[in-house]
């Protein structure tokens, strides 16, 4: 028999802890804008953004990429431990006993009251091996310069920390379309960096993201 | 805090309210008691109107525990909030807090079918326990939260739970 008071644990039913009018706050008199937590939160704006990528093209040229993702993988692992530490807390419960489910839907809630675009796992490829995220309306990369290539570093060094952390394995992440040159989203998949080499030479050949993963598989 | 008073309170730097404006606080104002007083019978009765849904709902459905735990805690969780959406007399409430988290919990765990089951039940049962003026305050919101939860726009896959 299903008791529902037992399934009433303290009486709480958490939910979308990140739900934007409940996450950001802020002690606006003292200037801060914070999370429902209190840590400091920050509006970057946009010439700030544009200020990064041109500054950074500027002094180190093609290193620019590898700078972005190197800061994308510092950001990725303090996010990663902050977001496990953040749904513990509120879902009062060790995070091994959280649902895949409640725990990607967090995620996904997160990037969006962060303004960061919505973000979307794709599980399409998780039998041979692969992981697709698809991140739409990124902030990121709408203010990158346009290029013939990918240029969500960022992005690619967050994702590749927080999957390679979230599973235990040592993940690579590659971006396969951008909306930096003309594509509707950025799309990256996730594996082991043996099964993801042909990737890199197919983006610089500009092939589509389909074709790279039909190339994938079928490796 | 969605509120449908706030673009009333928004207008001060605009002009002072209308007559119209007027009106509608104190209807809303004015309909404030019988708010409290459903959301009262709701708190107070939360366990006792699930519970004798649950029993129902898995004699009915013949559906495993865990599956029926599932959607009676999705069922508990929607009240929560339709009964604050009541009291505020704003669906937008339910809209906003639900949209993007219950739907896809839904999804993933493939309750639908049960849900939809447990929001009959849950109707029948209310009509017992509220008037009908009252289940007229609760109407909109509980409309608005069981078509929220049924539309699934995003896409995280249950599937994604063999990944790791």
């Amino acid at each position: 028999m299903v008791s529902v008071a037992d399934l009433l644990i303290d009486g709480r039913l958490p939910g979308n802890y990140f739900a934007h009018d409940l996450y950001v706050r802020g002690s606006t008199e003292l200037g801060l804008l914070e999370n429902r937590r209190g840590d400091r939160l920050l509006a970057i704006p946009e010439p700030l953004l544009q200020a990064i990528y041109a500054g950074l093209e500027r002094e180190t040229g093609q290193a620019s990429k590898l700078v972005l993702y190197n800061c994308g993988r510092w950001w990725g692992k303090n996010f990663y431990a902050r977001f496990c530490e953040e749904l513990h807390d509120y879902f009062n419960q060790p995070l091994a006993d959280l649902s895949m489910a409640e725990f990607l839907q967090s995620l996904q809630q997160c990037w969006k009251t962060h303004g960061w675009g919505q973000i979307h796992m794709d599980v399409t490829y998780r039998d041979k091996g692969f992981i697709g995220v698809e991140i739409w309306h990124s902030a990121f990369t709408a203010f990158a310069p346009k290029s013939q290539t990918p240029s969500g570093d960022l992005e690619r060094g967050i994702l590749e920390i927080f999957f390679s952390q979230l599973t235990g394995r040592e993940l690579r992440c590659m971006q396969t379309s951008c909306t930096s040159k003309g594509d509707d989203c950025n799309r990256f998949v996730l594996g082991l960096e043996k099964r993801l080499e042909i990737v890199e030479p197919m983006v610089i050949q500009g092939q589509s993201h389909q074709s790279i993963m039909q190339a994938l598989i079928q490796q | 805090m969605t509120f449908k008073l706030d673009a009333l309170f928004d207008s001060p730097e605009k002009r002072y309210l209308d007559a119209n404006d007027l009106n509608v606080l104190s209807q809303y104002v004015s309909s404030i008691p019988e708010r409290v007083t459903v959301y009262r019978t709701l708190r107070d009765q939360e366990v006792t109107i699930m519970q004798e849904v649950a029993n129902t709902l898995q004699q009915q459905s013949g559906q495993p525990d865990p599956l029926i735990e599932r959607s009676i805690r999705n069922g508990l969780m929607v009240m929560r909030y339709v009964a604050m959406a009541m009291l505020l007399d704003d669906q937008g409430f339910v809209e906003e807090r639900l949209r993007g988290w219950l739907p896809e919990i839904v999804k993933a765990y493939e309750t639908q079918p049960l849900d939809r089951q447990l929001f009959q039940l849950l109707a029948q049962k209310l009509a017992t326990v509220l008037t009908p003026a009252q289940l007229h305050l609760l109407k909109p919101s509980l409309e608005k939260a069981q078509a929220t939860m049924f539309e699934t726009r995003e896409t995280v896959a249950s599937p994604v739970a063999s990944l790791v």
